[in-house]
């Protein structure tokens, strides 16, 4: 057992060692009475001298107190102040100090909180490392078909199999939304949108979160697909002011009415990342299906994949056992309408449980990019700290008379370095402190700025992160002046300080290699924050091949009485007919996906009856669009004709594709009467051929294209129009939604926007990435060069004396401006040269995230590495005139 | 009273004097401590009593000694005292050290 367990020990028997050694100093002066009575001395004269003999028990008592409690809290008290003490007697120190470790830490803080919100952080629920998200690899059985995700929907029927086959979950959630985005919704009279879900009956009792007003979904509500409707705490909060009073009150789903029975806890935005308004019990009416479908009937057709799961697993099972477990009753269940097992050549599907962290499947598309974020604020950081070190080292070097003086009177070397342990703790966590603030304005800055309604704030785990940081940044610092204290000689304070300036020697050699390294890791930031920036621009002016300014968009949810294929055509092309007579639009069409949101079609094209054999190369993908599509969105028709009117359903079935389709499937064939078809069923006859245009984002690659009238497909359900406009698109939107409400009172449209916006808002990860990259950049160089300037005004103070002498021998002015100036160039030449490596190494890491340029990308470094040159000989201009201004007079009184 | 003067204790010694007492007579409470060093060394040596204590807690927290609580012959509680085999070790080294020392003192204070 080593001094110190037994210490600990003695610590917690305090009471009893302190009885022991009390009564241990009773026994011997008693003894000690009892031997001098023996020797003659009367009992009272022999206790009092056996007291005297023994001394000052009290203080003795004391003594041995002290051996237990080290004193090292109350050393380290007295240190703490004595630091914040000396950094208040130099407050500029401090504040340069303190404000440069912040912007490090915070920054750090900032993006980890994201990366935590993302990535990492469990859904707000009750223990919720037991969450899974349930994934089917990869993808649908062939012969099934999906909306969603292909990896992550499930058909109704093998979630019925799954709930109740499976022991190895404590409950299974199944969850879809009404609407492939948001939908109509009424409480009161104006129609609004939300996105609204269903979900089965234990939602809220599988999550294990409460409610905040009212009552949950149950499992009667599921099975008798009752009419209720639980609102989301964020959307009670913003749209009704958090007033319970709303339970009971009617809200009219896409025009039917449901009865509002309770509010959702708080901090429940469901399980995606894209935050439900509204959750109702699964519902078996055609007007309220599975991503708002017309035709398909989700809970009929045991072939249509569109069910989202999550489980929780039981207690004290693995995921990986769950999984297990599941494999047979999954296999039986996927195959049960496709002939009970995986078609010849078929690749057997599995399923999947994946912990729920983060934002899910979500996250996939983040990862990256979060990631580089985070190498970027690491290297600010390591900067930063370089500035701190530099500051640090030249303040203890300036005490080092300080240091040898209390050497010199007797304090011990490990007390100074407690000391100045102390001081690089304190500028270190109130470094962390002010981070803190910085990265909770930040990221709620950045919570706005995306529209994110994920909470971006820093919490726990974030908190264990920062105070990581920070404990290693003490401990770096700690040592430094470890260094400095065991050069102290104790002489030093005896002599004259020029006789130290030959010791100097070592401490600025670190300075320039901190110096050297902070260059090198700006060019790196530099690079890469050029690099990002002019894949931004690339993807700003990238060519969409079709004319997107003056372009209103906008989407459609009809909710028809009887909603048909007939009515709900019927009801397009009289829509059509009434935006095409307003005065200034120009013309208007329609599409079944959006294009810049994202959404499209994939598929294996039938090509006169068969499938391509490019191999991995047979996609593509398609839409479903209106009459006069390419004129509005003037996509160069290249051959044959646009969709027309009299394309209609009963007409004969036509398609158009694009160049690189022609290019892949057909080159140098005549294209027109070619047989396109998206699946094995009814084929289309060619009868044009277009230009390529950007469809799901603008930094989609040119794919093959094939377009069919919307009119001609099995099912017609939500549809996005676009209005091509004389003026500006926004100014003709409330003509817009009168002439959509003469038409359909109850009917919201849905995300109107221009579709510059749209696109723009494809690019939006890419903008927020470039432009933090950039302003991480300018922060990496400003630190550089305050890095540099200090080190060399540093250099000069100390050495004023030196040039006076120098000047009073006939040195030139210009001479000792280029002395100086010469050094800072040197080491900012030698870390770009040391960078460059580095940088190139950054930038093919960065490489796949570009757009429209190469990674080496001989201008962007060329910019990079000239401007912090540049910049480096800005900052080393000013120390050296200052050298060179110096009075040789006053220089050499100086000390 | 005193018989003749006593000195004090040099300072960095009283360890020494406690582990050697403690390794010729076994096991031993403080008052017998206290009176063994003195009884050993003629009563030149005289121990400031009290501040036994503190050092035997000391070399108790270092390790080099037991203490068990036990009776005296006059039937008392208290606290005997013997040497640890890390209290042996430690002794070795501080004989070691002090015959270093007092020879080097010894040769300075011998004519030369």
């Amino acid at each position: 057992m080593s001094t110190f367990f037994r210490r600990l020990k003695l610590l917690f028997a305090r009471d009893k060692y302190l009885a022991d050694l009390e009564a241990e100093m009773l026994l011997h002066r008693h003894l000690r009475a009892d031997s001098l009575a023996e020797q003659g001395l009367d009992a009272d004269q022999a206790a009092a001298s056996a007291q005297r003999r023994f001394g000052n028990t009290t203080m003795l008592q004391e003594d041995s107190h002290n051996m237990l409690t080290w004193n090292l809290l109350e050393d380290l008290l007295k240190d703490l102040r004595y630091s914040i003490r000396s950094l208040f007697a130099n407050p500029l120190f401090a504040v340069v100090a303190i404000l440069t470790l912040a912007l490090g830490i915070g920054a750090n803080t900032a993006i980890f909180s994201v990366i935590n919100a993302v990535l990492l952080r469990g859904l707000p629920v009750s223990h919720p490392e037991q969450m899974v998200y349930l994934h089917v690899e990869p993808g649908q059985p062939d012969g099934a078909g999906n909306t969603g995700n292909s990896d992550s929907s499930f058909s109704e029927y093998v979630f019925e199999q799954l709930r109740t086959q499976n022991k190895s979950l404590s409950s299974l959630i199944a969850y879809v939304p009404l609407g492939e985005n948001k939908i109509a919704v009424r409480l009161g009279p104006i129609p609004e949108e939300a996105s609204v879900e269903m979900v089965s009956g234990n939602f809220f009792s599988g999550l294990g979160t409460g409610t905040s007003c009212g009552r949950a979904l149950s499992l009667a509500d599921e099975k008798d697909h009752t009419a209720v409707a639980v609102l989301s705490y964020g959307y009670w909060n913003r749209r009704l002011a958090s007033d319970c009073s709303v339970v009971g009150q009617t809200i009219y789903i896409k025009g039917n009415p449901f009865t509002i029975v309770g509010v959702g806890a708080k901090g429940l935005t469901g399980v995606e990342s894209i935050p439900t308004d509204v959750w109702v019990p699964l519902q078996i009416s055609p007007a309220l299906n599975a991503w708002g479908s017309q035709t398909k009937n989700y809970y009929a057709d045991p072939l249509w994949w569109c069910l989202r799961l999550v489980g929780r697993v039981a207690p004290g099972v693995t995921p990986q056992q769950a999984e297990a477990q599941l494999a047979s009753v999954f296999s039986r269940a996927a195959y049960e309408h496709l002939g009970g097992k995986p078609k010849p050549g078929e690749e057997k599907r599995k399923l999947l449980l994946v912990p729920a962290k983060g934002l899910g499947e979500e996250a996939e598309g983040y990862k990256d990019p979060l990631l580089m974020l985070l190498a970027i604020v690491g290297v600010i950081l390591a900067i930063a700290c370089g500035n701190v070190a530099l500051l640090l080292a030249a303040r203890n070097s300036n005490r080092r008379r300080e240091f040898s003086i209390r050497l010199a009177i007797g304090g011990s070397q490990s007390r100074l370095f407690r000391q100045l342990l102390a001081e690089s703790l304190v500028l270190s966590l109130a470094g962390a402190l002010l981070g803190w603030l910085f990265a909770v304005a930040f990221t709620s800055a950045l919570a706005k700025w995306s529209g994110m309604e994920i909470s971006l704030a820093p919490d726990r785990s974030v908190a264990f992160f920062t105070c990581s940081v920070m404990v290693a940044i003490a401990l770096i610092f700690g040592l430094a002046p470890l260094l400095t204290v065991r050069r102290v000689p104790v002489g030093l304070a005896l002599k004259d300080s020029s006789a130290t300036a030959f010791q100097e020697k070592s401490r600025s050699r670190s300075s320039r290699l901190i110096v050297v390294a902070q260059v090198a890791l700006g060019l790196v930031l530099a690079v890469s924050a050029g690099l990002l920036t002019r894949s931004l621009r690339n993807l700003e002016h990238a060519n969409l091949g079709l004319n997107a300014d003056g372009l209103l968009v906008f989407g459609l949810s009809p909710q028809l009485k009887s909603p048909s294929q007939e009515t709900t055509l019927n009801f397009y092309s009289g829509l059509l007919e009434r935006l095409r007579s307003l005065p200034g639009v120009r013309g208007v069409t329609m599409m079944g996906n959006r294009i810049g949101s994202g959404w499209s079609n994939n598929t294996t094209p039938v090509l006169d009856g068969m499938k391509p054999t490019n191999r991995g190369r047979a996609g593509m993908r398609w839409n479903d669009v209106g009459s006069d599509f390419f004129k509005t969105l003037q996509v160069p028709v290249l051959q044959g004709r646009d969709f027309l009117d009299s394309d209609s359903a009963t007409a004969p079935k036509v398609a158009i594709v694009n160049q690189t389709f022609v290019n892949r499937f057909l080159k140098g064939r005549e294209v027109l009467g070619h047989l396109v078809s998206y699946s094995s069923k009814t084929p289309f006859t060619i009868v044009g051929v277009v230009n390529d245009s950007k469809y799901t984002g603008i930094r989609e690659e040119a794919i093959p294209m094939a377009y069919f009238p919307f009119s001609q497909m099995q099912e017609v359900g939500d549809m996005h129009v676009e209005v091509r406009t004389a003026g500006e698109p926004a100014a003709f939107l409330p003509q817009v939604r009168k002439t959509v409400a003469s038409l359909a009172p109850d009917l919201a449209l849905l995300q109107p926007m221009t579709q510059r916006a749209q696109f723009d808002a494809s690019i939006d990860q890419e903008r927020l990435i470039s432009r933090l990259s950039l302003f991480f950049g300018g922060l990496a160089i400003l630190l550089v060069a305050s890095g540099l300037y200090g080190t060399l005004a540093y250099g000069v103070s100390r050495r004023t004396s030196e040039f006076g002498v120098r000047m009073a021998i006939g040195c030139e002015r210009p001479q000792l401006l280029w002395m100086v100036l010469s050094e800072g160039l040197r080491l900012s030449a030698l870390g770009l040269l040391i960078g460059i490596p580095i940088a190139v190494a950054a930038a093919r890491w960065l490489g796949s995230s570009l757009f429209g340029l190469q990674a080496i990308d001989p201008l962007t470094f060329a910019i990079a590495a000239g401007g912090i040159f540049l910049v480096c000989l800005v900052a080393g201009l000013i120390p050296a005139y200052r050298a060179a201004s110096i009075d040789p007079i006053r220089a050499l009184r100086y000390e | 009273m005193p018989p003749t003067t006593r000195d004090e204790i040099p300072p960095g010694t009283l360890d020494l004097l406690i582990l050697k007492t403690l390794y010729r007579h076994k096991e031993l409470h403080g008052f017998q401590i206290a009176n063994a060093i003195q009884t050993l060394s003629q009563d030149i040596l005289q121990v400031e009593e009290g501040s036994l204590y503190p050092a035997l807690q000391r070399m108790f927290l270092k390790g080099w000694l037991n203490a068990n609580w036990g009776k005296t012959p006059e039937n008392r509680r208290a606290r005997f005292y013997t040497l640890s085999n890390e209290g042996r070790k430690q002794l070795a080294r501080e004989l070691a050290r002090y015959g270093r020392v007092s020879e080097a003192i010894g040769r300075v204070l011998e004519p030369a």
